[in-house]
């Protein structure tokens, strides 16, 4: 049920000369591509790759929760995934060790914090650790998914904010920048000390949908108040559709509760949109509310699958159309089920990657 | 050792779990007196008499109050039972707060009392899961500092990722002593009290301050407790590693002599035993080690020690880690006792029968005391 999208954006750039440095010395050339450039700009990046010294200095690390993605990332870049060797001691303590020179280089780490959040978190730090101590020059971690993002206020009287305490950490460690995805609130990108650079999968799931053939009249409708502003930019993307909003009060931590439907959606297809699906709570209730307003088809669209229980049955149970998530947090087999499409997000964070390293404009991709 | 003549000797049935050591003499609860400024005083009730500042059914309230003063305590998941022991010593009650965890592992904390203007004391061992109990500890203090605690002093008893002290390969590798070290103080700790950290240069990794605690005088009392002919006694360091260890062990029980396993290390988490350097033919052989964890190291000098004419042979250790397969290890038959304290928890499927759980919760409890009145800590092991 993956289905790559062609996310490829050729960005008109006029590169000067780069000049070599006295007395460094000429890269070994690149070994010859073994697969098919897919874009011309990949060909240029491929060619700029073989000629300039500088950008052998380009190494991407992959943690274990998401090594696919990482693969994806690096194949679109035409590099090796680094590489590293990461194991458990029988206490459960973890260790890295980087199994390839990093010294000089631009190190990008790529490790999305979803659960087991905590160790995935902890392993995150540790490989920046080490990559500070084996001398890279810059480290970015690239975090398709934050964890601890919903984290991010002080709901009630003495409690922690820990989207700033982990946005803390990551710098402590000895992160320089920082690439995230879809961030629950962009208030949390105010949180980091170092520079953030903030990419949305909104462009991968609008492909996604243009190429498919519905006929009817959609509307896009925001699953909770909160998710307002990024459905109307959504439905701004999607030919200018109309908005709705379902109004639902939260009763409790991951407990949820729908109230009524701002908007109109009777005999139209509905696209919901948000940014992670975690119980399912939420996108449920309120998909039984559109249908009980009258909808045609509900179409759920969420850059993160978190899928936390009782997730999958809720969305397996027959009131979506489809389900349509990206590969930041990568799914297990046991959490696929017929309705479930999942794109792939690495060519959006490849280019992020290249821009990146390359001092290129990041916003331009999203223009 | 004037402090530890008050610590009854511990009466544990062998494999049944924590051992409680009575308690030391209970701590008054200290009255709040509430502070008068003159100047104040005079400026918002100007002309008014000095006596009417201060009403004294006030001042009543706060000398009755339950709330003991500005000492809290807070206990993580890792290990409750240690907590709960440690404020029964300070004679006082646990604070309250909520730990849980959302569907997906998330962990949330809400402290579920006022910690403003406190000298906050959270105990919690970052014993394995690991990673898990070190970011509740981290979670805990950051509550605690936006909840405007005045001091937050973080007391881990066992700490973890505390054999990551240095690059073992010189390679690419971290320092996750270090890193550990930063986080905690990153997340708004002002103070660490730990117990038998893996090498006393991991103090150093932090730069705030660490009262440093050790679990060898709660053994030791305990080893005196039993009659065992000190003549009979030989100090034993399972690895070349821990020899200052044992050493200051050894001195203190009758100045018994010294013996080493020196054994190579082949890989991480593997041990191999070489030869034994001193004599054990006869004798009681006592090994003293930080911590057991899979206890390979401890077996094989254990076997050693037998083969070599040893009469029976004791296990000692501040931290019962015990990952598979030491449970196994340990119960085999070559130890006559294997004992532990609580700073890590023995859950029960770990118990064994030869297994000795000792408390710290007291020693703990003087050096929390101690530091919330800023008085000596290194005095306790004088």
């Amino acid at each position: 049920c993956v289905m790559g999208s062609e996310q490829v954006r050729v960005v008109v750039e006029e590169e000067g000369k780069t000049k070599k440095r006295m007395g460094v010395a000429e890269p070994r050339s690149a070994p010859p591509a073994v697969w098919t450039p897919r874009a011309p700009a990949q060909e240029a990046r491929l060619a700029a790759l073989r000629t300039d010294g500088r950008d052998s200095r380009l190494k991407i690390f992959s943690g274990t929760a998401n090594r696919p993605l990482a693969q994806e990332i690096a194949s679109y870049l035409g590099v090796d995934l680094g590489k590293v060797l990461i194991k458990r001691f029988a206490d459960g303590e973890i260790y890295v060790q980087l199994q390839e020179s990093v010294r000089g280089c631009d190190v990008f780490l790529v490790q999305p914090t979803c659960s087991p959040v905590n160790e995935n978190l902890m392993e995150l730090f540790v490989m920046i650790d080490a990559c500070r101590r084996a001398s890279a020059r810059s480290i970015t971690v690239v975090i398709p998914y934050f964890g601890y993002a919903r984290a991010d206020r002080k709901a009630q009287g003495r409690e922690a904010i820990t989207a700033k305490l982990s946005a803390n950490l990551l710098t402590e460690a000895g992160s320089d920048r920082v690439i995230v995805c879809d961030i629950h609130s962009t208030q949390a990108l105010g949180y980091f000390d170092i520079p953030v650079d903030h990419i949305h999968g909104q462009p991968v799931i609008l492909d996604y949908l243009a190429s498919k053939t519905i006929s009817k009249d959609l509307v896009v409708v925001s699953p909770d108040v909160g998710g307002v502003v990024r459905a109307r930019a959504f439905a701004k993307k999607l030919s200018d559709a109309p908005l709705a909003i379902v109004d639902k009060r939260r009763q409790g931590h991951n407990m949820s509760e729908v109230m009524h439907l701002i908007g109109d959606v009777k005999g139209k297809v509905a696209i919901m949109v948000d940014d992670m699906i975690d119980t399912a709570g939420t996108i449920t209730s309120a998909a039984a509310l559109l249908k009980q307003e009258g909808a045609e088809a509900v179409y759920a669209c969420s850059t993160h699958a978190v899928f936390s229980p009782p997730a999958i049955e809720r969305l397996s149970g027959g009131i979506f159309e489809e389900v349509i998530v990206t590969n930041s947090i990568l799914l297990p087999e046991h959490k696929c089920f017929p309705q479930l499409t999942v794109l792939s997000m690495a060519n959006l964070v490849a280019e992020t990657i290249w821009h990146v390293h390359r001092d290129g404009s990041v916003s331009s991709i999203f223009q | 050792m004037a402090f530890f003549v008050k610590i009854s000797a511990p009466c544990s049935l062998a494999g049944h779990g924590t051992t409680s050591s009575s308690s030391g003499s209970s701590r008054s609860k200290r009255g709040l007196l509430l502070p008068v400024g003159a100047g104040a005083g005079a400026g918002a009730y100007g002309g008014r008499q000095y006596s009417d500042v201060v009403p004294v059914p006030a001042l009543s309230q706060a000398q009755a109050s339950s709330s003991g003063g500005r000492l809290r305590i807070f206990s993580g998941t890792a290990n409750p039972r240690l907590a709960q022991e440690v404020a029964c010593y300070l004679g006082m009650e646990l604070g309250r707060v909520k730990i849980k965890r959302f569907a997906d592992g998330e962990l949330y904390v809400q402290l579920q009392e006022s910690v403003r203007g406190c000298d906050v004391f959270l105990v919690q061992p970052t014993c394995p899961p690991a990673n898990e109990n070190l970011m509740e500890l981290l979670i805990m203090i950051d509550a605690c500092r936006r909840a405007s605690a005045k001091t937050i002093t973080a007391v881990v008893p066992y700490f973890g990722y505390a054999r990551a002290d240095r690059k073992m390969r010189g390679g690419r590798e971290s320092i996750a002593a270090k890193l550990v070290a930063n986080l905690i103080t990153e997340a708004g700790a002002h103070r660490v009290l730990a117990c038998d950290l893996h090498s006393g240069q991991s103090i150093g990794y932090f730069d705030i301050p660490v009262d440093h605690v050790y679990g060898q005088p709660v053994i030791l009392d305990y080893l005196a407790s039993k009659t065992i002919c000190p003549d009979e006694v030989v100090v034993v360091s399972p690895d070349v590693g821990g020899v200052a260890r044992a050493r200051t062990f050894a001195k203190k029980l009758s100045d018994a002599p010294l013996a080493i396993v020196d054994k190579r290390r082949q890989g991480h988490n593997q041990s191999e035993v070489v030869h034994l350097i001193g004599d054990v033919r006869g004798k009681v052989a006592v090994m003293v080690d930080d911590m057991i964890d899979t206890a390979g190291t401890v077996s094989q000098g254990a076997e050693l020690l037998h083969r070599e004419g040893a009469r029976a042979v004791y296990a000692c250790s501040t931290h019962a880690v015990l990952s598979p397969p030491a449970v196994d290890r340990l119960s085999s038959g070559l130890f006559q006792e294997v004992i532990v304290t609580n700073t890590v928890p023995v859950l029960h499927h770990r118990t064994f029968p030869q297994l000795t759980v000792l408390s710290v919760a007291n020693l703990l409890g003087e050096t929390i005391w101690r530091v919330h009145d800023d008085c000596s800590v290194s005095s306790i092991f004088q």
